[in-house]
């Protein structure tokens, strides 16, 4: 639809458009003998600025006429703001309207100025809440999308790091932002990423986490896709050749594509001593392991291999046993499915209650439950240990992912033991390995073995002796440290 | 394809079978065995660890010791007497110590040593002990105050003494059956005595426990037959020979003066020269215990006579042991044999049946004791002599 060379009649259609909304606000400012109208939502824009910037310096608007032929002329020219477009098209009006744009039409001109004058809806940059740390930069996403892009030019000032905007959403019209550096990450993954991005045809993105199912082709308990509200990891994915995306109004970025390594590691470890954060990261697989196994080796072994106890130990489960009713396998689950149950209250009881849930949950899960014999003393050990090692991982969908294949290790445990251990834990690893995004496996560099890339596995190697960015990511240049002709 | 291996992965755990399914608090865990022989029939008595008398809440979880006996011409007829009479199924992988007494030794071992052997669920490393002078019965309802269940208190009787004590040696069922399987070679058993009378839980409660178990010298073994004790005297050289012992307390004169020496890291090689003539050679090294006299430590010609003395000491132990083995029991627990089966494989074929009877009491042996006296304790010199500085 084109504008038509009048104000009034645009502007009603404007109000047509919007169904008369009450925050819909308009005015007509006489400039000789032409029309300016000025349109802008007052729920989206900021009032303040549209008097100071647009209709300040429209009322004091000279009519130059030996410079400027018409009144849009001269207002495309004077008028003061910082971000200003022109459209001919009446289609897109209601974007910037919604927005936060301010339009000024003209009587004599048939196209529009777009002012920006956003009303600041966000919340200022805060401390990571979810992903806290202990050393290293604290600050973390919003839900401004140009602050978000902001944070990672501050930090990299590359101007290969190059952001491409797509609109997804045929309502909410939100900006899906790929951020990479261009240079480093691949352009097929680029390509492809875009083409994917493109091809979705829904009405509303809310969240980055509204993109993620649609980016995976596999599926899989373990996420593919790293979500973080960190700059500082975002940065450090860009530049070793990670493509980001971010999702306007979301605080929360994903970066891909993510092996399972990525989701054992923290953007601490970088900032911390090689040695030390070696040996937190051996600590971290144990616990993946002890997450993963401790329930059913316990059900495996209280009920059918009890063989393999220590004699002393073995006795001691079975006086602990002795007047619990249930079978070992029921009472794990029960104490499992009560320990989630409270996990999931406590996200989503407001805080200041807090303190009461885990007075309750202390109180059922500990003490209260074992006097009444309802579960065993070592019941409740093997539980909260296990719960206590899933919580070292930050990534919400990894720790379900874990406490997924947990209950499957724990049904095939209590079914045929140590036996139905082996053959889920073959699936586990099959599953896990059968996983591939973007051209990555899922267990790199562990399958396929790439051993250069082991030097920031497991263990981290100090920051001068690694060379390479990781190799199992397809990038174009895979040097980071000294110069590309040294070996 | 997928489902296949899906298939395959099903069968692979329908297969395993899921027949051994029990609840811990179905199982009876036995931890302790003892076998008495009454007539022609074998009293089988079970220790049974996971008893929890006080049913109170499972925090309290003290196991209680409760013993369950049974009667019959084999150990699984006794043992199906005793699952009459226990409401939980009998469990025979946690088994510490299995007890024999001295009528079931004489019988022959052989005849009960199957059941263990051939049940899949039992580990066959546990520890096999006579009962001298009492029913295996009476040793395996001890209590004591340092370990309060017998099994373990058997167990760990066995376990840190057998380290330090020279005069009983560890052996677990596997080991006694492989060394009365071995040709050439003869088992020995530690053993253990019941001293007082009375056996009830106030043990638990006395300063000095009035029953208490102790651990005697070695019993030779004869095939599967027990042949005889010997003295702690005997057993230390036996030990030395056989290899299984840490430390050893050996006394010597010198001066008119006991000088007591422990003896580290002793250990014997056996050569064989020629069927019936071997060389032992001893080495280790020596510490002195204890010394009362004025002796002159700092003289080390001094120290060399101790350690020559020493030395004799144990070489005429050895050879005692040795000749007194050779005349009363004619059972060969040294070995002897075995190596002359390792050497002359072929002649040993002839003489098996035959070794321990005429060929073992006529073999030579020549030993030669070489430890060392490395070191005074401690303090170097005595303390008469100290002072006289």
């Amino acid at each position: 639809m084109v504008i038509e060379k009048n104000v009034q009649k645009n502007i009603e259609k404007i109000k047509k458009i919007y169904g008369y909304s009450t925050d819909i606000s308009t005015r007509i400012i006489k400039l000789g003998k032409v029309n300016v109208g000025i349109i802008f939502l007052e729920s989206s824009s900021a009032g303040l600025t549209v008097s100071d910037n647009v209709i300040k310096s429209i009322n004091m608007i000279d009519d130059n006429k030996e410079i400027f032929q018409s009144v849009y002329d001269n207002l495309k020219n004077r008028i003061f703001n910082s971000q200003m477009t022109t459209t001919k098209d009446f289609n897109k009006f209601p974007y910037f309207l919604s927005a936060g744009f301010t339009i000024v039409l003209t009587d004599d001109s048939d196209e529009a100025i777009v002012l920006e004058t956003r009303m600041p809806l966000d919340r200022g940059v805060t401390e990571s809440s979810s992903e806290p740390i202990l050393r290293g930069p604290k600050d973390s996403f919003t839900e401004s999308h140009a602050k978000n892009l902001g944070l990672i030019r501050k930090r990299i000032k590359d101007e290969n790091l190059w952001f491409e905007d797509i609109t997804i959403g045929r309502r909410t019209k939100t900006r899906v932002n790929i951020g990479y550096i261009k240079d480093i990450a691949s352009d097929e993954e680029v390509t492809y990423i875009k083409d994917k991005l493109k091809k979705i045809n829904i009405d509303g993105i809310l969240d980055s986490g509204n993109l993620r199912e649609y980016l995976i082709s596999e599926p899989s308990a373990f996420p593919q896709v790293q979500s973080t509200e960190r700059p500082d990891l975002v940065s450090s994915a860009l530049l070793n050749g990670k493509i980001v995306i971010f999702v306007e109004n979301s605080p929360i970025a994903l970066v891909l594509p993510a092996v399972f390594i990525d989701f054992i590691h923290t953007p601490e470890d970088y900032y911390q001593k090689p040695l030390n954060i070696s040996i937190t990261r051996i600590l971290r697989f144990i616990s993946l392991f002890i997450t993963l196994f401790t329930p059913a080796i316990y059900i495996a072994i209280t009920t059918f291999d009890q063989t393999v106890v220590p004699n002393e130990l073995l006795i001691s489960l079975a006086i602990q046993r002795e007047s619990v009713p249930f079978p070992t396998a029921v009472e794990i689950i029960f104490l499992m499915t009560i320990f989630e149950i409270l996990r999931e209250s406590d996200i989503r009881m407001p805080s200041n209650m807090g303190t009461a849930m885990s007075i309750v949950g202390a109180l059922v899960l500990g003490s209260a439950a074992v006097d009444a014999g309802i579960v065993s003393p070592i019941a409740v050990i093997v539980v909260a240990f296990t719960s206590i090692c899933s919580l070292i991982f930050t990534d919400i969908d990894f720790m379900n992912g874990i406490r997924f294949w947990r209950f499957i290790f724990i049904i095939s445990a209590s079914f045929f033991g140590l036996i139905g251990i082996a053959l889920a834990f073959i699936v586990f690893i099959l599953k896990l390995a059968s996983l591939e995004n973007f051209g990555v496996s899922y267990l790199a560099p562990f399958s396929p073995f790439n051993p250069s890339a082991w030097k920031d596995a497991i263990v981290r190697f100090s920051m001068p002796k690694i060379f390479k960015r990781p190799s199992y990511i397809k990038i174009k240049n895979i040097r980071k440290q000294g110069e590309d002709n040294e070996s | 394809m997928k489902v296949k291996i899906i298939l395959l992965l099903f069968i692979c755990l329908i297969i395993t079978g899921c027949g051994n399914y029990r609840e811990l608090n179905q199982i009876a865990i036995i931890t302790g065995i003892g076998i008495d022989k009454n007539k022609d029939n074998y009293e089988v008595s079970v220790l049974i660890a996971n008893a929890d008398k006080n049913e109170t809440s499972p925090k309290e979880g003290q196991s209680e010791p409760t013993v369950y006996f049974g009667t019959g011409n084999s150990l699984t007829k006794a043992l199906k007497v005793i699952e009459r009479k226990t409401p939980k199924q009998l469990y025979f992988g946690h088994i510490n110590v299995v007890l024999i007494s001295e009528d079931v030794a004489k019988d022959g071992f052989l005849k009960v040593a199957d059941f263990l052997l051939r049940n899949p669920e039992s580990r066959k490393k546990f520890y096999l002990i006579l009962a001298r002078d009492s029913k295996a019965k009476d040793a395996l309802e001890i209590v004591s105050p340092l370990d309060a269940f017998p099994s373990q208190n058997i167990a760990s009787l066995m376990g840190t003494n057998s380290q330090t004590q020279s005069i009983t040696n560890s052996v677990t069922y596997s080991d006694f059956i492989k060394a009365i399987l071995t040709p050439g070679k003869e088992g020995v058993l530690p053993s253990i005595k019941v001293k007082g009378k009375e056996k009830n839980k106030d043990n638990l409660n006395e300063i000095s426990p009035n029953t208490y178990l102790e651990l005697t010298s070695l019993a030779i073994f004869k095939d599967d037959k027990l042949a005889g004790f010997t003295t702690n005297n005997e057993s230390a050289a036996i030990n030395i020979l056989k290899n299984t012992v840490k430390q050893s307390i050996f006394e010597v004169n010198y001066n008119n003066d006991i000088v007591s020496i422990t003896t580290k890291n002793v250990s014997s090689k056996i050569k064989i020269k020629s069927p019936n003539k071997f060389d032992i050679k001893v080495t280790g090294e020596a510490r002195i215990a204890e010394i009362n006299s004025n002796t002159n430590l700092n003289n080390k010609k001094v120290i060399k006579k101790i350690e020559n003395k020493l030395n004799k000491k144990i070489e005429n132990q050895i050879t005692k042991v040795i000749k007194n083995i050779q005349q009363k029991y004619q059972s060969d627990i040294f070995g002897f044999g075995n190596l002359v089966y390792q050497n002359y494989p072929k002649n040993f074929k002839k003489i098996e049946n035959k070794w321990n009877d005429v060929y073992f009491p006529k073999i030579e042996v020549k030993v030669k004791a070489n430890t060392e006296l490395i070191s005074t304790g401690s303090i170097e010199n005595t303390i008469r002599k100290e002072k006289a500085k």
